[in-house]
């Protein structure tokens, strides 16, 4: 009996020393951002989504496939649910030029197109991204309505993880009052980079 | 004198006759439970592995894809939350280890769904679904390791990583007996519930072991005056 006890007692030992790192592993991939370059401060002149004057404007980076952009278009839902007369949003998805057409038919791409407010574009070989420097899926960046930059960062607390986060919470601070703590937050996701990309733009400190 | 020591051995027969019956009845309920969870943690983990699959079945670096972390947290992380439970569900079905193991790992099952739904809301229900179902043991003390499993989780990562449960950097130290909150209190209601199902067990293990004793009583008187009337005839 005390040698069957003494088993099950090992095994439990074993059991607990390999769901504490399985789980400390889960969480650190889930909190490890990706890349950040830091938006241009102002609204790129050559970049072809239109800018609206009468409110702020938001533009969030995916990649089609990646799984965990689904928690950063959730979380643009909810934000454009709050605040969608005081906002204007744009969704702007990856298609590199030599990948299939399941990259357009995406269930990311039909979840951000039924999101009120917000209007989905293709970024051909990630050339809008690149303008925006954003590297990483759910990079969202906020301008306001004179094209100066307001907010870049990502909009989830984690990995493709729902839920309250600080770059929401700013975002809406932003928006309300016109002032947050910070004017970043760290990006989960995928990342954009890929062969064909073009190279990000240099930041420009003028206009 | 005789007649008193009589009725009192009888009285104490029954006493021990119900405590047998309510006491096998305890165990055949606490095993089938056992064993029920074993399927229900297989079950789960298939289901955990399903859903990585469909869901995230591909971490993506522009256009390359490697498979995803949940893909293989779902396979590994979910074999090891099963293993211990399981294997104890299957040898030793009914010892109080095994009930409160499978609690602990029921609740991790839970945190791994949440993982893997990518912190939806409503995956949080697992937690409160698995509380009503640890409930058949009818055994409050498995709602309570049960309990301290959530809340221990919470206090941890509110101290390590807090964004991963509250969404925000600094939340304030009691932020997660907010959360706990909740789950005590389906586990009050559930505990009041188990305990009045033990004293109806109890109830019925006492009215049981009365007829038996009666019956039994019977059957000997019924015996003694067979035995009287054929001596008679």
């Amino acid at each position: 009996m005390r040698t069957e006890w003494n088993g099950w007692l090992a095994f439990g030992v074993v059991w607990a020393l390999t769901l504490a790192p399985g789980f400390t592993l889960l969480w650190k991939y889930k909190a490890r951002p990706g890349e950040a370059e830091g938006a241009p401060p102002f609204w790129p002149a050559e970049s072809r989504i239109p800018r609206r004057e009468d409110r702020a404007t938001l533009v969030l980076f995916a990649h089609p496939q990646c799984p965990c952009t689904r928690a950063s278009v959730a979380e643009l839902a909810r934000l454009m649910a709050q605040l969608d007369d005081r906002l204007r949003a744009w969704v702007v998805i990856l298609r590199p030029s030599d990948v299939g057409a399941e990259w357009d038919g995406s269930d990311l791409w039909q979840r951000a197109a039924e999101i009120p407010g917000v209007t989905v574009v293709r970024d051909g070989d990630g050339v809008e991204s690149s303008r925006f420097r954003a590297s990483t899926s759910g990079a969202t960046v906020l301008y306001d309505t004179s094209g100066r930059l307001l907010f870049s960062g990502g909009i989830t607390s984690a990995r493709g993880h729902e839920g309250d986060s600080a770059g929401l919470e700013r975002i809406r601070s932003l928006i309300r009052t016109g002032k947050a703590d910070r004017s970043d937050a760290p990006v989960f996701g995928c990342s954009l980079r890929h062969a064909g990309r073009p190279s990000p733009a240099p930041l420009e400190e003028t206009r | 004198m005789k007649t008193e020591s009589t009725a009192d051995l009888a009285a104490q027969a029954i006493v021990l006759r119900a405590e047998e019956r309510f006491q096998a009845h305890r165990m055949e309920i606490v095993t089938w439970t056992d064993r029920f969870f074993a399927r229900l943690m297989v079950g789960e983990w298939l289901f955990a592995i399903a859903l990585a699959l469909f869901f995230s079945p591909y971490a993506w670096e522009g256009k390359t894809r490697t498979v995803h972390v949940h893909v293989w947290a779902a396979v590994f992380l979910g074999a090891a939350i099963c293993a211990f439970p399981v294997a104890l569900a299957i040898r030793r079905a009914g010892w109080v280890v095994t009930r409160h193991v499978i609690a602990a790992a029921q609740m991790l099952w839970s945190a791994l769904f949440i993982h893997l739904t990518g912190g939806r809301i409503e995956t949080h229900f697992h937690v409160f679904g698995s509380l009503g179902i640890l409930a058949f043991y009818r055994d409050w003390p498995v709602l309570a390791t049960a309990t301290l499993f959530v809340a221990g989780d919470h206090l941890i990562r509110g101290l390590v990583w807090p964004e991963s449960v509250y969404g925000i950097a600094s939340p304030e130290w009691w932020r997660f007996l907010e959360h706990v909150f909740w789950v005590a209190f389906s586990v009050v209601f559930l505990a009041m519930s188990c305990r009045r199902s033990l004293k109806e067990m109890r109830l019925i293990a006492e009215r049981g072991a009365h007829i038996e004793a009666l019956s039994e009583a019977e059957w000997r008187r019924s015996s003694v005056l067979e035995r009287v009337a054929k001596v008679s005839a």
